[in-house]
């Protein structure tokens, strides 16, 4: 396997295009390019971005989206595209593939839809992990999952993270060969002989005392402990639904609601999309009634701890070595899906995490990501098998080897 | 026959008592389970207690941990405004031309302060209308639209310059002449600064700034960095301005300066140009006038000497001052010819070291006569020994013939002529003094002219060419040597020459 990785910062897309796949392609010294991932600003999120990088690239399958920021080797950029070119090593198989129109779809026939178009032509090759990126505006974004899991199977590795734009919220897109389109997911699956190891955490700790859900459907929650469910915040914040309203992406961000599952370190958090007139509150992910949840509350300590141990995890698997290799020419490289939440947190320490991850697979390790409105994995307790998840707040990391 | 009676009594009694036994017992055991709840109890109560107390707590650290966030989050937000401004501030200062002022405000710049668009509009007091200098974030034709909404509400944005005020969206009054909910619909923004720019002379203006981001509400913090930038901007236009001045003033000058040196120049060469033609014109009239006089003077000799016959007296004195008027020409188209030939470089100089000495005490021989004829002194004075000069002897000697005759000439009975020489600056010195009449102050600047005589009593007396001391700077000057004259009326007059020491 070999990759290579091309950025520019240029401000029209035309231009950003040709100068990253430039880069890109001259850093692969003539191997041949199999597959490209790619991630842009939101302002660089035109047609022409994609139908010059397609065209600067031969036209090799490309899956990304867009991000409101976006990662490599060299940094956070809040302006440009990021391409990695991999050239698989023979033995490892890959399949690229999109849904779109998911709202009228509805998120899990989108999720079964995206699922039965990668597994076409790939029945009987062993099957490594799937890699999706999604519309970040989406909602039930865990139907989605679901559903891409009943036809991927319910304990098989699935990794992926929801477009962003500029903290808008305006329009995300992803990016599909020379196209680029919303209400829409793309998807990656990989197989054959290829190693990965995935780390996931957030760093966020529970704070006051434990509730209960007591109604909730998909991912709005109506009551929690027989209240409504914004009781929760207007208690904790000292805020009316007004107030609660007008500051809710930070206050979302901030102290995300947590829900506990058995037998994992951490609570899997979501964050509140919207608050109805009822007291109820949409959030990014499903809950579930009788879950057991808490209010979460983050510090940037607590937080590049958690990135610490997201780098080690995403280790320690890679090198539990499922597949064996007999030629040399190995090469690891990385994918990064750093929650926007982070960034919002972190601030001007957001460098200091990458540095941990940089620091964590080796500095030569090519990396690239994008900062998110939702990551994709799947929760490590043996109890729940390896199902994936709907994150927020998270930083995943992936790395693969072979 | 009672028997079985009195012992179902007893059984009856014994069961009472067993049953009143196990009642005390139940009661007992009930009690101290009562006792142990109420104990429970308080426990929970105190667990919950304590649960409330905590979560009271956690209500207190996530408000605390809120207002913090926020505040880190403003105080981030003004430090990399501060930077934003810092750079663009070194950028601008460096800028010493208008056109560039505006390409070194950046997206980049513009984002790190808070905004994403960006525009500067300039009046221009020529036209009596506002210009676009800068339009970031805008498409062209969105640029077109606020221009055009800029002109028809000039008024009340010249006001703003005029009131040197910077608004915002937060600060801005409703019901004030700008309509808010107009502003933003056609700048397209959610939030806006506009503060003016104001150089001190003309083309003052204005710069806005402003985001979609509905999240933003301008702070005064905001107001204070966006002031500052349009102070920059006023600052950049007015160094650009002064330096633009300088530069033109200086060119302007350097052109002027060329000019003159061209007019001078062709000046210069219509000078030498006449010059030589008169110098051509004297030579040949004076050879054309040499040759007639020759034959004047000869048959006028002949005549005199009446070999052609006995002459009546009074043709004889006739003839006499024929003879004397024909010597006059003859002297005076010799000078002509002397300068003429020495101007256009005929006469060979002949440069040879010589003994200043020698040539003084031979031309103050010839010279004494005339001055033992009126009674005056004549001095030589040389300080110090005198290198030998580089010069014509013939030519030199003319020079202090001329000068030395000249200071007799205009020097009263019994008065004084002194020679002195001496080394100065590399050259030798040689200053000819007489305690004479004196030269008026407005004849000292044509006095080397040629033809030229100062209107005194002495020249009336006696006849002159005017062409000696032409003849002696032209003599001078081929030796590369200077000469000037000081005078005082009455006093007396000193001629200096400079000559050339051989080395």
């Amino acid at each position: 396997m070999y990759t290579s990785v091309g950025l520019s910062t240029e401000k029209d897309p035309n231009l950003a295009a040709k100068e990253a796949a430039r880069i890109a392609v001259n850093n692969m010294r003539g191997e041949r390019i199999d597959l490209a991932i790619a991630f842009s600003s939101i302002d660089l999120a035109y047609p022409i971005l994609m139908k010059v990088l397609s065209a600067s690239l031969g036209h090799v399958p490309i899956i990304g989206s867009s991000g409101a920021a976006i990662i490599s080797n060299q940094g956070i950029h809040k302006h440009g595209l990021v391409v990695m070119l991999l050239s698989f090593s023979s033995g490892v198989y890959f399949n690229t593939a999109f849904v779109r129109e998911i709202k009228a779809k509805t998120s899990l026939n989108a999720g079964r839809e995206l699922g039965e178009k990668l597994l076409s032509g790939f029945k009987d090759i062993r099957r490594v992990i799937s890699i999706t990126f999604s519309d970040g505006l989406m909602d039930e974004g865990s139907n989605f999952i679901n559903g891409l899991q009943e036809r991927l199977g319910k304990s098989f590795p699935l990794a992926g993270a929801s477009a962003s734009d500029n903290m808008r919220f305006l329009k995300t897109y992803v990016y599909f060969n020379q196209d680029i389109f919303n209400d829409g997911a793309v998807g990656l699956i990989l197989g054959g002989k290829l190693n990965f190891g995935l780390g996931i955490k957030h760093g966020w700790k529970p704070l006051g005392k434990p509730r209960t859900v007591t109604k909730a459907q998909g991912n709005v929650v109506y009551e929690i402990d027989g209240q409504p469910a914004v009781r929760i915040y207007e208690e904790y914040l000292d805020r009316n639904i007004t107030q609660l309203r007008k500051e809710l992406k930070r206050i979302s961000i901030l102290y995300p609601l947590g829900m506990y599952l058995t037998g994992e370190a951490e609570y899997l958090l979501r964050n509140i999309l919207s608050i109805e007139n009822n007291g109820s509150m949409r959030l990014q992910g499903n809950i579930s009634e009788g879950s057991l949840i808490r209010l979460m509350i983050g510090t940037k300590e607590s937080c590049l701890e958690a990135t610490l141990q997201a780098t080690q995890e995403a280790k320690v698997g890679l090198s539990s070595k499922l597949a064996v290799f007999e030629t040399k020419k190995m090469n690891n490289f990385a994918l990064v899906f750093d929650s926007i939440s982070r960034y919002m947190l972190l601030r001007r320490d957001a460098e200091r995490e990458l540095e941990i991850i940089r620091k964590g697979l080796g500095e030569n390790t090519p990396l690239i990501g994008l900062y998110t409105y939702g990551e994709q994995a799947p929760l490590m307790a043996v109890s729940y098998q390896g199902q994936a998840y709907f994150h927020n707040q998270t930083v995943a990391i992936l790395a693969f080897g072979g | 026959m009672d028997n079985p009676k009195v012992i179902s009594d007893i059984i009856i009694t014994l069961l009472v008592i067993i049953n009143i036994l196990a009642l005390a017992g139940l009661a007992i055991a009930l009690f101290f389970k009562i006792n142990k709840v109420t104990e429970l109890q308080k426990i929970t109560d105190k667990l919950n207690r304590s649960l409330e107390e905590m979560d009271g707590q956690a209500k207190l650290i996530v408000r605390t941990d809120m207002e913090l966030n926020k505040t880190q989050e403003e105080l981030d937000k003004k430090i990399a405004g501060l930077y934003a401004l810092q750079s663009l501030s070194r950028s601008l200062s460096t800028t010493l031309e208008e056109s560039q002022i505006f390409k070194r405000i950046t997206n980049a710049h513009l984002e790190e302060l808070g905004f994403e668009k960006a525009c500067v509009f300039l009046w221009n007091e020529r036209d009596n209308r506002f210009s676009i200098h800068l339009s970031l974030g805008y498409l062209e034709d969105e640029g077109y639209i606020i221009k055009s909404f800029v002109d028809s509400e000039q008024d009340k944005y010249l006001d703003l310059i005029t009131r040197e005020k910077t608004i915002s969206s937060t600060s801005l009054q409703q019901n004030t002449q700008i309509d808010k909910q107009k502003l933003s619909h056609v700048f397209k923004i959610n939030a806006f600064v506009i503060s003016p720019i104001l150089p001190k002379e003309e083309k003052k203006g204005l710069l806005f700034v402003g985001t979609e981001n509905m999240d933003v509400a301008i702070t005064a913090g905001d107001e204070e960095l966006i002031t500052i930038l349009a102070n920059q901007i006023g600052q950049a236009i007015e160094n650009s301005r002064l330096f633009e001045k300088t530069w033109r003033a200086q060119q302007e000058l350097e052109k002027k300066v060329e000019e003159r040196t061209r007019e001078l120049t062709s000046v210069l060469e219509e000078v030498k140009t006449i010059s030589k033609r008169k110098t051509n014109f004297i030579s040949s009239v004076s050879h054309e006038l040499r040759t007639p006089l020759t034959s004047i003077k000869g048959y006028a000799a002949i005549l005199l000497e009446e070999k052609l016959g006995h002459l009546p007296a009074a043709v004889k004195e006739r003839l006499a001052k024929i003879n004397l008027h024909s010597d006059e020409l003859v002297r005076m188209v010799d000078g002509l010819l002397d300068i003429a030939r020495i101007e256009s470089g005929r006469v060979i100089m002949r440069m040879e070291g010589q003994d200043l000495r020698e040539i003084i005490a031979k031309t103050s021989d010839l010279i004494m006569i005339q001055c033992k004829n009126k009674n005056i002194d004549l001095l030589t004075e040389i300080k110090g020994t005198l290198p030998p000069v580089v010069a014509d002897r013939t030519q030199i000697e003319r020079v202090f013939i001329n000068l030395l005759g000249n200071a007799v000439k205009f020097t009263p009975e019994k008065g004084k002529v002194s020679i002195h020489a001496q080394i100065k600056d590399g050259m030798v010195q040689i200053d000819i003094s007489d305690t004479g009449i004196g030269i008026p102050a407005e004849s000292i600047s044509l006095l080397f002219e040629e033809f030229y005589r100062v209107d005194n009593d002495v020249n009336q007396q006696v006849k002159g060419t005017g062409l000696g001391l032409s003849l002696v700077k032209h003599i001078i000057e081929a030796h590369k040597g200077k000469i000037w004259v000081e005078s005082r009326l009455d006093k007396g007059s000193t001629f200096s020459f400079t000559l050339p020491v051989l080395k």
